[in-house]
């Protein structure tokens, strides 16, 4: 469009420009120092963005190759990193799909349905959301301690648990859905139901398919934030190689000890995962979708 | 065949406090083509949903072909239905539109793929099937919604204002392609509008439904082919909701009754004949006259009245006059054929011919016409 433009905004786009490089430079800097630490040999956190003299002694740590140093002493992997980095992304992909699931269906329920109590259930569902689930960490031990007890795949110390216990965080995700169900015109259900569908065919064959962004939208903040969690993790899981990333990171910080190499290595390595969801699932976060369907 | 029968059908949505829709008793046959007419807020489309079963049903029966459907889902009634908005699936392209239905219900893909080809080319679709619907004008998109439910061979087809989001000249055409289309199929339709030139084109039954009035018994006013509504309107109200520009209302009283003629004396004391029977009314009862705005005569010796000239309208091939008289109910607007220019205040005789006269009780119910034009 060829608005006419005010003869000093040749600068304010460039004073624009500068601030933006700035900003991005400020937020980036942290990851860039995370990187820099886990090629840096020895274990420091200090020194210089690049590296003076880089090493890949942490890397090799973190994928379970032993690595020899430069005295010909041989350094052994002390932690499994790759079974955690397999446990994370399992859980992650694991709780997220149910999330998707219990979200999609639960939100359909929300806009869709009608049925007694539903915008009290609305506002208290909310409200427990506020509520952050390291408060609930005692019931958490306790619960799944005793459901052990009888379902061996539930107790303490199994992704099981850990899974469900995450899936208490639908809530948010209920409401986002629900908000962009609500967005797409009911009179293309009801026209399905006229051309024969029943309720679920016209849920899966016309919502869901017009729903796919905000799906994906879901799918990667429920994937992000299940690979990072660790409070619940940190309590839930013991064993060693049932850690996940997350959890299993601490372990490189022992009090007298802290190895921040292998620390910053594992760490990047948790960012991967997410990286490559977040580029799979690009592609579904479209807008449009829903034009063109009906006359407003 | 496919008849449609409503009994007592009545519809609330706060269990029986308030109706939207009381009484209503319709017997459509088959292939007949029926438009609902009412002013916004009288429910018709109500009454269309509650057919096709988007709406449940209060109290009454619905049944197609003899069939009770009640209680049937709408994905077993096998009704067609055409929304206002379309409703076409957005992310699907024509064909796959207007495929959705067959392939729900596993017919065999050949066979699909024949009735949308042949309903493509019913509808002059064929280049566009496989396009999407945001790449389609409106007129396009109305007809892909019709094609979605041709293809699906209903019992009944529903239109509900399917032609309102059309500009007018569209508007025209997608109208003579539904009644070429009608007479093609010969399915039964119930056609919802509020625009009375498309019922009294399309329809061969008009049914004129009323905002429910408190205390009223049902909000059904009248059933009747086009002309019959229009030559003989049953009350006040289809009388003036039939008809464009509206129909003249004035206020007076019977002096003469007959079963033949019938004198009124206007409040304004001028004397009207007009062909009515009212042999069963009496003399000194209050009625109200109607005459159409095209009726109105200038040339008349008798049966006038004068009003004065409140505003001019000269459209070229008609000029509208619209006058204020103190007997009229809301406003006197009259069609005449001369183009003479005439001032506002004048004042302005015309003559009311008395077998173009309407008349209406107290109630509102209308004393039958006997010299009205006769029509097949």
């Amino acid at each position: 469009m060829a608005m006419v433009q005010p003869r000093n905004l040749k600068y304010r786009v460039w004073a624009a420009r500068l601030f933006m490089i700035l900003f991005i430079c400020i937020i980036m800097f942290p990851f860039l120092m995370i990187i820099s630490v886990s090629f840096r040999s020895g274990n420091f956190a200090t020194g210089s963005l690049i590296p003076d003299n880089p090493s890949l002694e942490h890397w090799a740590m973190a994928f379970g190759i032993p690595w020899e140093n430069a005295d010909g002493s041989i350094t052994q992997p002390t932690f499994p990193v790759l079974i955690w980095l397999w446990n994370s992304i399992k859980i992650s992909v694991l709780t997220s799909g149910f999330i998707l699931l219990l979200s999609t269906t639960g939100a359909y329920a929300f806009a869709r349905l009608k049925f007694r109590f539903k915008q009290s259930m609305l506002t208290s569902m909310m409200i427990l959301q506020m509520f952050p689930a390291v408060l609930a960490l005692v019931a958490f031990h306790t619960i799944f301690d005793k459901l052990g007890n009888f379902i061996p795949w539930l107790g303490l110390n199994t992704h099981g648990a850990l899974i469900v216990a995450y899936l208490g965080g639908v809530t948010m995700n209920i409401w986002l859905i629900k908000g962009y169900f609500e967005s797409i015109d009911n009179a293309l259900e009801e026209s399905a139901a006229i051309d024969g569908a029943t309720p679920w065919q016209a849920f899966r064959h016309i919502l869901l398919p017009l729903s796919v962004p905000i799906l994906a939208v879901v799918f990667i903040l429920a994937f992000i934030g299940v690979i990072g969690e660790y409070p619940v993790a940190s309590v839930l899981l013991q064993d060693m190689d049932k850690l996940t990333l997350a959890v299993g990171s601490k372990q490189f910080l022992n009090p007298q000890n802290y190895l921040w190499g292998d620390f910053a290595a594992a760490a990047v390595l948790t960012g991967l995962p997410i990286t490559l969801i977040f580029l799979l699932a690009q592609r579904y976060l479209v807008s449009g979708l829903t034009s063109g369907g009906v006359k407003g | 065949m496919a008849e449609v029968k409503l009994v007592n059908l009545d519809k609330s949505y706060d269990g029986g406090k308030s109706y939207v829709l009381r009484n209503i008793n319709l017997d459509i046959n088959d292939g007949e083509f029926v438009a609902f007419v009412g002013p916004s807020g009288c429910g018709k489309s109500t009454l269309l949903r509650m057919i096709c079963g988007l709406e449940d049903i209060t109290s009454g029966d619905l049944s197609i072909e003899q069939e009770r459907v009640n209680d049937m889902p709408p994905n077993e009634r096998r009704v067609g239905m055409v929304f206002q908005s379309y409703a076409l699936y957005p992310h699907m392209t024509v064909r796959e539109n207007m495929a959705f239905g067959l392939k729900l219900s596993k017919i065999d893909k050949k066979v699909i793929n024949e009735r949308v080809e042949e309903a493509a080319r019913t509808l002059q679709l064929e280049p566009l099937l496989d396009r999407k619907p945001k790449a389609m004008s409106g007129g396009q998109r109305q007809r892909v919604a019709i094609g979605r439910s041709i293809v699906q061979e209903p019992r009944v087809f529903l239109f509900d204002e399917p032609l309102s989001n059309l500009d007018v000249s569209l508007r025209v055409q997608m109208r003579q392609e539904l009644a070429r289309l009608h007479s093609r199929l010969k399915t039964t339709a119930i056609y919802v509008t509020h625009d009375q030139v498309e019922a009294m084109t399309l329809a061969d039954k008009i049914v004129v439904l009323s905002p429910l009035a408190e205390g009223s018994e049902s909000n059904l006013e009248q059933v009747g082919a086009p002309l019959e509504l229009f030559h003989h309107p049953k009350n006040l109200f289809v009388a003036g909701f039939i008809g464009s520009p509206k129909m003249n209302f004035f206020r007076g009283e019977i002096v003469a009754t007959g079963s033949e003629t019938t004198q009124v004396k206007l409040e304004t004391g001028e004397m009207i004949q007009t062909y009515n029977d009212t042999s069963y009314a009496a003399i000194g009862d209050k009625v109200t006259l109607g005459i159409r705005p095209q009726d109105v005569l200038t040339n008349a010796e008798e049966n006038n009245v004068t009003g004065t000239i409140n505003a001019l309208e000269r459209l070229g091939t008609e000029t509208f006059v619209y006058l204020n008289h103190p007997a009229i109910v809301e406003a006197f607007t009259v069609r005449i054929e001369d183009h003479r220019r005439r001032e506002e205040g004048e004042s302005f005789k015309v003559g009311l011919p008395a077998e173009s006269c309407h008349l209406f009780g107290a109630n509102g119910q209308a004393f039958q016409r006997t010299r009205a034009p006769q029509f097949d």
